[in-house]
């Protein structure tokens, strides 16, 4: 029972969301993805506003149709929120926690939005156009990513600013007993909540079992998923921020071996006939990975990552979700104008029509292996230089 | 939950940092530079309620070889003491 209090390495978990994310493509004929969903909810406010959605091409282009419990990715992204939430009422992580500055408030909004807009106008995010565009072997996924780190390394340029940097400081003691921490004592209700989960999944099963046969599947995926999400703490934002900010790769690490994983599942299922999701490698894919980097800097976390936190009663994080959709609603508004020549002109590369399928996949594993070397050089590169610095840093202080 | 009072111990804390409210990268950064306004065998105790600051701060205090001392997970507030 302690080891499911406790959160989980990600180094286990982010595998494990590998495979998970290959059977579900296998199941669904779908990738793993979430901001298509969001744009989706975005279409929604717009209905309800009273915005007349059908003369935007982007909706069509996302399917834009019924509720989300009618969709795949609305009944799986319904199952990670809920899984998210349990799996923080588990971990005792559900706590309200407020912003404390209007910087902050700014920050989570700005980068929500950027994030948002980026990521639609790349056709996907983190998930789609990374850990699960890659296995897809959509050339997309592949610029993407290289954007998207430099997306981060400008944004991590940003938060460094001294405006945006804690104001608090570290206070000299002298002490031998320990802060008390005064966490009010949660678990009356965060079992009540966790019977109230309970409830809700049954429900869910009910209706979904009703509307097609696959959607309690879809669901379960979605309870996993979000489920280990939160329990690993994974967030693809620090896979890469960290990377500058602090020269940490663990989540780097986790994630990379998480598609290793999922590649040669994925590649299965699409040689046994189920069609890759490839998208336009073209503008679109540079200009929205870009902003995309750099929005999930400023906002401090990408879609995954603001939905776990969300449930564990971060408000900034609930705040970066509002941003997302914003942004994606910004991105459908404009689309129609920059489409033409930013995407539609671009070409859809699939790697393994390029090269074959078996030269895809080789291709696939070397464009890894070189991303574990360049970061093996970079940390490297990152300690020894940080080596060389801390004389100074003493000298300063002196 | 165990809540821990006035729990003794058996060395000095010469830093406190307490950064709860503060969302995820800021714990880990004010961190690493709290490290670079430390002497060597100086102790810091930080508290956070990022829970992602389990992935980060013990890392990073490995990362640049200081000694995790104590690391508590008792709730949403997490204890981290680190030897530089």
């Amino acid at each position: 029972m302690n080891r499911l209090r406790k959160s989980w390495d990600p180094l286990i978990v982010v595998p494990i969301l590998g495979v998970l994310s290959a059977y579900f493509f296998g199941f669904t004929s779908k990738q793993w993805a979430v901001t298509g969903e969001f744009t989706r909810w975005g279409g929604h406010l717009m209905n309800f506003v009273g915005v007349d959605t059908s003369k935007f091409s982007y909706f069509k282009l996302i399917k834009f149709q019924g509720t989300p419990l009618d969709r795949i990715d609305g009944v799986m992204i319904i199952g990670m929120f809920i899984g998210m939430f349990v799996s923080a009422l588990i971990s005792n992580n559900v706590k309200f926690r407020m912003p404390q500055s209007k910087t902050r408030v700014f920050q989570a909004l700005g980068g929500g939005i950027l994030a948002g807009f980026g990521a639609r106008l790349a056709m996907g995010c983190n998930l789609a156009a990374f850990f699960t565009g890659i296995p897809q072997f959509s050339l997309h996924a592949w610029i993407f990513s290289i954007f998207t780190v430099l997306g981060t390394y400008a944004g991590t340029k940003i938060i460094q600013r001294p405006m945006f940097q804690s104001k608090i400081k570290m206070k000299k003691v002298h002490k031998t007993t320990l802060y008390s921490i005064h966490d009010k004592d949660h678990t009356t209700r965060n079992n009540w909540l966790l019977v109230l989960m309970a409830v809700l999944i049954l429900f869910l099963f009910v209706i979904e079992y009703n509307k097609q046969s696959l959607f309690p599947l879809v669901l379960v995926f979605g309870l996993l998923f979000g489920f280990l999400l939160e329990k690993g703490q994974v967030c693809f934002t620090s896979g890469f921020r960290d990377l500058w900010t602090a020269g940490r790769s663990n989540m780097t690490v986790a994630i990379l071996l998480g598609m290793v994983i999922s590649t040669v599942g994925t590649f299965v299922f699409i040689q046994n006939g189920i069609p890759a999701t490839i998208h336009w490698a073209g503008l679109n894919t540079v200009i929205g990975g870009f902003i995309f980097g750099v929005g999930i800097v400023i906002a401090g976390g990408c879609e995954t990552g603001w939905m776990y936190r969300a449930m564990e009663g971060q408000v900034h994080y609930m705040l970066v979700g509002v941003g997302n959709v914003l942004g994606s609603i910004l991105l459908v508004l404009v689309w129609d104008q920059i489409a033409p020549f930013l995407a539609y002109n671009a070409p859809e590369v699939n790697l393994l029509k390029v090269f074959g399928p078996y030269g895809g996949l080789i291709v696939t594993y070397i464009g890894y292996g070189i991303m574990a070397l360049l970061l093996w050089i970079y940390v490297r590169w990152y300690f020894r230089n940080i080596k060389k610095q801390a004389p100074t840093n003493i000298t300063q202080e002196a | 939950m165990a809540e821990v009072e006035n729990k003794n111990t058996d060395y000095t804390i010469d830093y406190f940092l307490n950064l709860e409210g503060e969302p995820c990268p800021f714990p880990a950064m004010t961190t690493v530079n709290a490290y670079n306004n430390m002497k060597d065998g100086e102790i810091i105790e930080i508290i956070s309620d990022c829970p992602q600051s389990i992935n980060n701060i013990p890392e990073d205090a490995k990362n640049r070889n200081h000694e995790v001392l104590l690391i508590e997970q008792n709730g949403p507030t997490l204890r981290y003491v680190i030897r530089k």
